[in-house]
């Protein structure tokens, strides 16, 4: 098992996720961002920065005391948030969409001028039950079209799905599409979402045709309930889930009514986040309950089947006992840079390089 | 015996104290009497799981019963919340950092504890001390950029007697008792003494070698010869020889001055130490040689100055001599600490003594202090080396919960505390951890925390705790109620995992979620539960004529972990409409008949089911056989002999009655009239075709 490094924070992370750069997508940047929200005690959002591996220099002593003093990122800002944070998106450098344990959905802007700050654009309540109390907003994702006004999607614990373009959420449309909680969300295309659900379901749903959802695919062999969801980058019809018995499924629904499915028992407890490795498809990342990260090889190179022969690396910290709630993979760099947030109150870092990666 | 009773006494001890006045409060501050004085006391109210308290003021009379002249102000009808800080933020990277060794420990002591032995707890212990030295570095960094800090000084405080205390215990019990070492406590209390209790402090030696251009300038340093004490005293013989020859040349010093200081650094500089390689008797030979040789020495010394007595620094020089020859006396006149006296007798006179000296030593040192004014650390130090395993957890416990909770722990997988067992009104870990799970709680992030504290204590009183607190969790997200039935099932809490998704459930029901609240039910066969569901999702059907239920029936029964009679007629049902919009009446018949025969519905629906039969009965194409028609007429025959539905049938409009007296256009015995007559019908029909 290799060790993550750790950086105490002292505050419950929920989310977190990396910004593009501010300038084109070469990442020339020699500081990178990410921003994570935290939950319980301390509601808020914060941005941080730590340095671009890329451009580390050969013998800098300077980063080398960086990383032996534990600090891995520094806090350039922050500000509270209305509600836990459960997810946020990044939609621009200067843009990021939150979502909230109180059902609203929040657009906040991130200023680099003189100094560095994070302001509250819009916020608007997306998911509410019937009886009138807010339904925690689960997940949420951003359209992946790559125009400047793309549409953000958001699910709930009551059951709906709601979208609506970033710029402006008051035109927010949203369609109950479960009987049971929403658990993730993803766009496998720009016209297309997909949903996990509590009741161990995948849902489609054609953002064309609102009114009934498109397909439904269920693990009939196994009673899973599903934590997340994502979807391949270039593939649209591959997915993957995570479960609360520590799986990551993996679908194909090339046929929708006969899709396949196979399952990487990598994690012991709950799948609370998944991701294909956005510079290297061949792997999906998954952090858990159980307070580790797997990195699995779900290609293998001479189309070999037998999936426990498959790599798996896991990454945990001794300091960190506590469920990895969330991580994101830097896409903007050589070096493979996995920044995850837990309960014990941990930012959690990996910094890998490219080449590394081929190792297994 | 007499040691118990004297444990006894702390152990009923109460804690402290502590007297708080609000600000802004109900009352000024210093006129309670006055205040209480006009009929007002204080209520208030506990938060089951917080340490938050709610404070009101209330009345101690009943209007009526008094005086209409007093009036009531503002701050009367405030309610004020008032929270202790259990757990300070600032603790939390400590606190979740030692949670994670605590884990690790239970866990490998748990499985293989044997192979793990003392080495391994050893291990862990340094990964305790290293998190408590982070901790006193990041405080003291918060300390450097804050002016005023009062707060901080006192965590810096309680973090440096934590770990001192640590430190010592893990020298008595792991470092000097690893399996096949038989080795003397000496150098490892020495190395303690001189990394909690820094003296002298190298910046002092430093500032006086800089301030000495040369022999002379040295010499007249007022400093110099109370810091060569100090350096004797805590045994650094090296810098203490260095000095000594530094001095030597200096043109004031007295020829004999000069001759014995050069004396003096050779002997420190020979000092015996001890090696793993040596054997206790050849080391004891060296010793011997050398302490008469330091003790012929001093005589030397003591013999000059009685000749030039006016001489201070061959004074000094001769109490230097008489430390380095383990003189009590001048030990204890010259050690400015207990712990400074106990190290020099240690290192002068007991080279080669092992913990089961200490409580013997440290009994001669203690007799020469005041131990009234000893603070809680210096008391719970001295019970570490009398090895009164009770008392120390006790002062432990006073100076901070994580102490106790944690040094008790690892006393009790080395299995030493079992003899304490009997001083204690309960198991002492167990209590002790319990003390700190319930101290972690009280921080809101810190909840999975507290919980693993009170679960590890592998008692039933734990469980029982992780139980009790663990179903009042407010259970605020769906990912949060996750979290908390891992929980449960970490611990095999079956009771727990029972009320909490029956809790779920409700909570769902009552939020309109009916499909979630079912899925709960489920989880722990609560068919009574689901079976109302049920009725409620017809119930809504038969008010408003949709049949918008189905998506809530797929969502749960998809996964195929759901098993009830309700849903399955909810599901049949649905499927029956759906073949009759269709057009596939046979298939709607069969569909129909298979609800009816099996006896899936609930009584209170076939009255519907048999009205919807009618439409078929009466169709243009035959759906119902003859014995399909005798099997409806029969359930009709067992519908109005049944009592219950009979009376339900003549009773007043019942909302789970489709039949109303409000009906349109015909009455319940109207509706079966009719259903009889197409089933007559139907019947002939059926035989004309036949």
């Amino acid at each position: 098992m290799n060790s993550l490094q750790v950086q105490p924070v002292a505050r419950t992370v929920t989310s977190v996720r990396w910004l593009p750069p501010r300038a084109g997508n070469a990442y020339t940047d020699t500081d990178l961002h990410f921003i994570s929200g935290s939950s319980s005690k301390h509601k808020e959002l914060v941005l941080w920065t730590t340095g671009n591996p890329d451009f580390k220099q050969l013998n800098d002593s300077d980063t080398d005391n960086i990383e032996e003093s534990n600090v891995l990122a520094s806090l350039v800002t922050k500000t509270s948030h209305d509600g836990d944070v459960h997810a946020i998106a990044a939609a621009s450098s200067e843009t990021v969409v939150t979502a909230s344990s109180f059902g609203t959905i929040s657009i906040y802007n991130i200023g680099y001028e003189s100094e560095c700050n994070l302001s509250l654009r819009e916020s608007v309540t997306a998911h509410r039950f019937a009886n009138g109390e807010p339904a925690a907003c689960t997940a949420l994702s951003v359209q992946p079209t790559g125009a400047s006004d793309a549409e953000v999607a958001s699910c709930g614990e009551d059951g709906k799905l709601s979208y609506a373009p970033i710029s402006r959420l008051d035109g927010l449309q949203s369609h109950e599409v479960d009987s049971t909680v929403i658990t993730g969300i993803c766009w496998p295309t720009p016209t297309q979402l997909a949903i996990s659900t509590r009741a161990g379901q995948v849902k489609l749903f054609d953002r064309r045709s609102p009114s009934e959802v498109s397909a439904v695919f269920v693990d009939p062999s196994q009673s899973y309930d599903f934590e997340c969801i994502t979807a391949h980058p270039s593939q649209s019809f591959r997915l993957v889930t995570g479960t609360n018995t520590g799986a990551v499924l993996l679908w194909d629904i090339r046929n929708p009514k006969q899709p396949t499915m196979e399952a990487f028992n990598v994690h012991q407890s709950n799948v609370w986040s998944v991701q294909f490795h956005p510079t290297d498809s061949s792997k999906i990342v998954s952090c858990s309950e159980d307070a580790s990260l797997a990195v699995t090889q779900w290609v293998t190179e001479n189309n070999n089947s037998d999936s426990q022969n498959r790599g798996v690396r896991h990454l945990s910290s001794f300091f960190n006992a506590l469920s990895i709630n969330c991580f994101d993979i830097c896409p903007f760099t050589r070096t493979s840079i996995i920044v995850a947030g837990s309960d014990s109150g941990n930012l959690l870092m990996e910094k890998s390089p490219a080449n590394e990666f081929s190792m297994f | 015996m007499s040691r118990i009773k004297r444990v006894d006494k702390f152990v009923v001890e109460r804690e402290k104290e502590t007297t708080l006045h609000l600000k802004p409060g109900v009352f000024p501050l210093g006129r309670q009497s006055e205040w209480s004085a006009q009929n007002r006391t204080l209520t208030f109210a506990l938060h089951p799981l917080t340490t938050e308290v709610a404070v009101s003021v209330a009345g101690k009379l009943s209007r009526e019963n008094i005086s209409k002249d007093i009036k009531v102000y503002a701050p009367d009808e405030r309610v004020y919340f008032c929270k202790t800080v259990g757990v300070p933020d600032g603790r939390l990277p400590f606190v979740n950092d030692t949670h994670a060794v605590f884990l690790a420990m239970q866990s490998i002591m748990g499985q293989e504890a044997e192979e793990v032995g003392v080495e391994g707890l050893l291990r862990l212990s340094a990964l305790y001390r290293e998190a408590m030295l982070r901790q006193v570095r990041m405080l003291q960094d918060v300390e450097q950029q804050q002016k005023e800090s009062d707060f901080v000084e006192t965590e810096v405080e309680i973090f440096q007697s934590m770990h001192a205390i640590w430190h010592l215990l893990e020298i008595i019990y792991l470092t000097t008792n690893l399996p096949g070492l038989n080795t003397s406590v000496v150098p490892y209390y020495m190395e303690w003494l001189n990394f909690n209790f820094p003296a002298p402090l190298a910046e002092d030696g430093q500032r006086i070698a800089d301030s000495a251009r040369d022999a002379d300038a040295l010499n007249n340093n007022a400093e110099l010869w109370p810091y060569l004490k100090k350096l004797a005293i805590r045994g650094h013989m090296t810098t203490l020889a260095n000095m000594l020859e530094q001095v030597a040349p200096a043109q004031d010093l007295s020829s004999s001055s000069a001759r014995w200081a050069r004396e003096l650094a050779r002997v420190s500089r020979e000092m015996p130490l001890g090696t793993n390689d040596e054997t206790t008797g050849s080391f004891n030979a060296r010793w011997r040689r050398w302490s008469n040789e330091t003790h012929d020495i001093s005589t030397a010394i003591g013999s000059v100055i009685s000749e030039e007595n006016d001489d201070p620094q061959l004074s000094s020089l001769f109490r230097i001599a008489e430390i380095l020859r383990g003189e009590v006396d001048v030990i204890s006149e010259e050690g400015e600490l207990w712990q400074d006296v106990l190290g020099a007798i240690l290192l002068y006179s007991e080279p080669t003594a092992q913990a089961d000296r200490l409580p013997t030593l440290a009994q001669v040192v203690l007799e020469q202090f005041q131990t009234d004014e000893f603070t809680q650390v210096d008391r719970a130090l001295v019970a570490l080396l009398n090895h009164d395993l009770a008392e120390f957890l006790v002062y432990s416990n006073q100076i901070d919960n994580w102490l106790s909770a944690h040094t008790s722990d690892i006393m009790d997988h080395l299995g030493i505390l079992e003899e304490w067992r009997s001083v204690f009104a309960m198991e002492p870990r167990a209590h002790y951890l319990h003390l700190l799970g319930e101290k972690y709680l009280s921080h809101q992030d810190l909840w999975h925390v507290g919980l693993d504290y009170f679960g590890q204590s592998k008692s039933p009183m734990g469980l029982s705790l992780v139980e009790e607190t663990i179903i009042r969790m407010p259970l605020e997200s769906d990912k949060r109620a996750q979290k908390i039935l891992d929980i449960c099932a970490k611990y095999r809490l079956t009771t727990a995992v029972d009320r909490i998704h029956r809790q779920l459930g409700r909570q769902k029901w009552q939020r309109g979620r009916l499909g979630a609240a079912i899925a709960h039910f489920a989880q722990v066969g609560d068919r009574n539960a689901i079976g109302q569901i049920c009725d409620q999702l017809w119930t809504e059907y038969l008010k408003s004529g949709n049949l918008t239920y189905g998506p809530i029936i797929d969502g749960i029964m998809a996964s195929g972990r759901i098993r009830h009679d309700r849903l399955q007629f909810l599901t049949q049902y649905r499927d029956f409409h759906e073949s009759y919009k269709a057009g596939d009446f046979t298939a709607a018949g069969r569909l129909l008949l298979a609800i009816l025969v099996d006896e899936t519905a609930p009584s209170h629906a076939i009255p519907d089911l048999l009205v919807d039969a009618i439409p078929l009965l009466e169709g243009d194409g035959l759906v119902f056989s003859a014995d399909d028609t005798f099997e409806l007429m029969r359930c009709a025959e067992a519908l109005t002999q049944s009592p219950i539905v009979k009376k339900s049938i003549d009773s007043v409009a019942d909302p789970m009655l489709p039949w109303s007296e409000d009906s349109p256009a015909t009455t319940r015995q109207d509706e079966l009239g009719i259903f009889n007559v197409a089933c007559a019908r139907n019947l002939a029909r059926s035989f004309v075709v036949l």
